[in-house]
């Protein structure tokens, strides 16, 4: 049954993964669908003849006559875990492929240690830090996306005063205190960057800095207790 | 949706499979039931694919369509509700995946969509073709050799198949108390001359008749009493006596001429003006009168009950009293028509007069008390019609209404899927078809032999398949059927239908995939060697013990009802939303497809 001629049927070529597992997450996604509104109706619901404008299921009734579609107000959308606002992984995936993007075609033969970041590739965050669960005394700070060059520079000083180790309680303090002034310091600039910032990744990512920055400043005062 | 959009084929799979996912817990020996409550209080339990269906409240026209043809359906073959629904989704996922299939290839999606939904009715009644065309044919040989048929005289196998019907209704612990009451009540009224069809199609007629739910007993208090139950109570205080044989009367109408109705007027003194001899008072001494006479007449012919239809005047019932006679009133019109069914008898109209044909001998009339409610029983003499029928009344009991309703349902849908099984209808209807076809292409000629050619396709294809046969069930006929498309020689669309078939056992086994495996398997070694019949015999009665068994009848015509949904519903091309004057939003729309379905909403 061609269609659209031979040449067409010749060229069709079986989905790739990638395509097939796209399909499978599609078919799951529905066959859930169908279940939600399978129950809905045996609870009382009615089933519409219109559809939902956002996505198109098909639209249920209550007795209260309000209207509810199933995919949007239950399951979670199929694109917005794409949608690198709202979703960190997303996030750090396309904060992944901009360094591999930026990676290739320059030759950084050492390695990149963490003071000298001026160059430009940024350290690997880890997913933890992105997700503004700091720990205290860990390098907390993920360096924003487009970092200005002075920022590196306090994070490069932070990540050398670290804690841990027991040190006499009169060389600790001094140390303590600069690292607070350090961290008030980067407080105040996200501050006045997320006051102007027009962008919404990177308002985001001020915020969860300034998160890590009141958790770093609560462990020093722990420490300094 | 907009007001005229076109319909997506996606549209469409997802609202079938919202419907399917409404019945697929209730699917199956292993199903459950669901109970639907009402804010009046009133409830109603069911395993019945078309009872939940009818149930839930869907606006949407096309699920009110598929709704429609699981009713039609159900009416007529009694079985087979969920699996339509499930076999109508598989299928649709079929078409579905085919289309994408063939049109994976073309990148431009504007002119994909508008193919894709040219494609869908084009496959859908190629599918049609087959299904009418090939599918007797294909049964016939590849399925019902693995099959046999009911007997007539021992009633094992009709046990059996009820059996296992009853599982996928009712609860298992009920399956074979209600399949051997509901044998022993087909044994008393089947008629030795007659085919078994016969008798199933009076008891399916006359059912609301001849049944009595009592609520309030255990199941196993139901059974079968003799003669008839007429569900209502004595009018007169007095009963019947004892003496036999009890003889009656059955009034369709009035038996004292009504006075004066709403909207009618009587002349009086018409001509002569009112005098002394004609004024109202005359009239309604006349009715009294001609009450006496009829009284009196059916006093003389020794009759000493009186059934009506309707609800007698007050001085009827005091002389029915006082000529010793019962009056039972209001009986409804199915039970009157059974008992004259039965007994014989013609009803007394208005104006005649009364004669021995009126009268019904009947062997007892005593009141019975059934649960809460005192009911009349009539049993009948021995009479010439009936001699050889053994009339009884089934009393099915639950423990609550919804269990007896449920019994009810189940029982008459079993007697509705008897008589399919024993009455192939489908191959009628298809047969015809080619007899109009064959007889258009003749001329009007008066020549004998090619009017008998003409007929001989007509009366060969209403024998292909054979009355009362069946099937193990568990997806044997699944396999077998889906097997037979997938080795013929037919179009690429008899692989669609073989592997939507496929979709009925394994959703079977779905809670062991193993057993789909292990049954598949098992058939396909079947068919893999025909020649050993003895093994086969063998192999299908270990396995009707196991799973019971199944009507091919009712699964042929299942297949053919689902195709013809499935094309019907894909050949809408838009629905157009049309609101009444109740709504404060009036929107008129232009019809300018052809294919389209209306849909007013109702409020």
């Amino acid at each position: 049954m061609a269609l659209n001629g031979d040449d067409e049927d010749f060229e069709w070529e079986p989905p790739t993964e990638a395509e097939m597992k796209v399909i499978q997450a599609r078919r799951e996604r529905q066959d859930k669908i169908s279940k939600l509104m399978g129950d809905y109706l045996l609870k009382g619901y009615k089933m519409l003849g219109e559809c939902c404008d956002a996505c198109g299921t098909i639209l249920l009734q209550d007795r209260q006559q309000k209207n509810y579609c199933v995919s949007c107000q239950e399951m979670d959308s199929d694109i917005d875990k794409d949608n690198p606002a709202l979703n960190a992984q997303a996030a750090l995936s396309q904060v992944r492929e901009r360094q591999l993007a930026a990676q290739t075609p320059e030759v950084n033969g050492g390695p990149s240690t963490s003071s000298s970041q001026a160059g430009g590739s940024v350290p690997q965050p880890r997913p933890e830090h992105c997700e503004g669960a700091a720990a205290g005394g860990r390098t907390p700070l993920p360096p924003p996306a487009a970092p200005p060059p002075s920022a590196p520079v306090p994070a490069a000083s932070l990540a050398t005063a670290r804690p841990p180790a027991p040190p006499q309680s009169a060389v600790f303090r001094p140390v303590l205190q600069d690292a607070e002034e350090a961290v008030l310091t980067k407080l105040r600039w996200a501050t006045a960057q997320l006051q102007s910032s027009p962008s919404l990744e990177a308002s985001i990512q001020l915020c969860s800095l300034i998160t890590s920055c009141a958790n770093s400043l609560r462990s020093l005062k722990e420490l300094s207790q | 949706m907009p007001p005229s959009e076109r319909l997506r084929l996606e549209h469409v799979l997802e609202m079938v499979s919202a419907l399917e996912a409404v019945i697929l817990r209730s699917f199956g020996p292993e199903g459950g039931q669901v109970l639907f409550t009402r804010n009046t209080g009133q409830a109603m339990l069911s395993r019945s694919g078309t009872r939940i269906l009818s149930a839930l409240h869907l606006e949407h026209p096309l699920a009110r369509m598929v709704v429609e043809c699981v009713w039609k359906h159900s009416r007529a073959t009694g079985d087979g509700s969920k699996t339509f629904i499930l076999l109508l989704a598989s299928l649709l996922r079929m078409i579905s995946k085919a289309i994408s299939r063939e049109l994976g290839a073309s990148h431009t999606y504007g002119f994909t969509e508008a193919a894709k939904a040219a494609a869908a009715p084009h496959l859908a009644n190629k599918l049609l073709e087959l299904a009418s065309s090939d599918l007797d044919d294909l049964v016939a040989v590849n399925v019902v050799p693995y099959g046999f048929c009911l007997s007539l005289e021992d009633f094992t196998t009709h046990r059996l198949l009820l059996a296992s019907f009853f599982h996928t209704r009712v609860s298992h612990v009920h399956c074979s108390y209600l399949s051997e009451l509901t044998c022993e009540m087909l044994n008393r009224w089947k008629h030795k001359s007659d085919l078994p069809c016969v008798s199933l199609q009076f008891l399916s007629d006359n059912f609301p008749a001849l049944h009595t739910p009592v609520s309030g007993f255990p199941v196993s208090s139901s059974r079968l009493i003799e003669g008839q139950v007429i569900h209502r109570d004595f009018a007169t205080a007095r009963l019947p006596n004892k003496q036999q044989p009890v003889k009656a009367a059955v009034f369709t109408n009035y038996m004292q001429p009504v006075l004066l109705g709403p909207g009618d007027v009587l002349k009086v003194g018409y001509g002569d003006g009112v005098t002394e001899q004609n004024t109202m008072v005359h009239f309604s001494a006349w009715t009294e009168r001609s009450l006496e006479s009829v009284i009196a007449k059916l006093q003389s012919l020794g009759v000493s009950l009186l059934l009506s239809a309707v609800k007698q005047s007050d001085a009827a019932l005091a002389l029915a009293t006082q000529a010793h006679m019962s009056l039972v009133e209001c009986v409804s019109e199915e039970e009157l028509s059974l008992f004259m069914q039965l007994s014989g008898v013609t009803p007394v109209s208005r104006g005649c007069t009364i004669q021995a044909k009126h009268v019904a001998a009947l062997s007892f009339c005593r009141p019975i008390l059934l649960g809460a409610h005192r009911y009349v029983h009539v049993a009948f003499c021995e009479a010439a019609e009936t001699c050889e029928l053994n009339p009884c009344s089934l009393v099915i009991c639950g423990p609550g209404e919804e269990q007896t309703d449920q019994y009810i349902c189940a029982i008459r849908d079993a007697v509705c899927m008897l008589m399919t099984t024993w009455e192939p209808k489908h191959t009628s209807e298809a047969a015809a078809s080619h007899g109009t076809v064959q007889s258009n292409k003749s001329p009007a000629s008066s020549d004998m032999t090619t009017q008998s050619t003409a007929n001989e396709p007509y009366v060969l294809k209403k024998c292909v398949l054979e009355p009362g046969c069946v099937i193990p069930a568990g997806g044997t006929f699944e396999f077998l059927l889906s097997k037979a498309l997938l080795n013929s020689s037919l179009p690429s669309v008899s692989q669609l239908l073989a592997n939507a078939l496929l979709s009925v056992p394994r959703q079977i086994y779905s809670h062991s995939p193993k057993l789909f495996l292990q049954a598949q398997t098992r058939i396909m070694s079947l068919v893999q060697n025909p020649s050993n019949s003895v093994r086969l015999k063998e192999s299908t009665s270990e396995s009707t013990v196991d799973l019971g068994l199944e009507s091919v009848a009712c699964k042929c015509q299942l297949i053919l009802a689902v195709v013809q949904c499935a094309t019907s519903v894909l050949r809408v091309d838009t629905v157009l939303h049309a609101h009444t004057a109740l709504h404060t939003r009036s929107k008129k729309h232009t019809n300018s497809s052809q294919d389209s379905t209306e849909d007013e909403e109702e409020d």
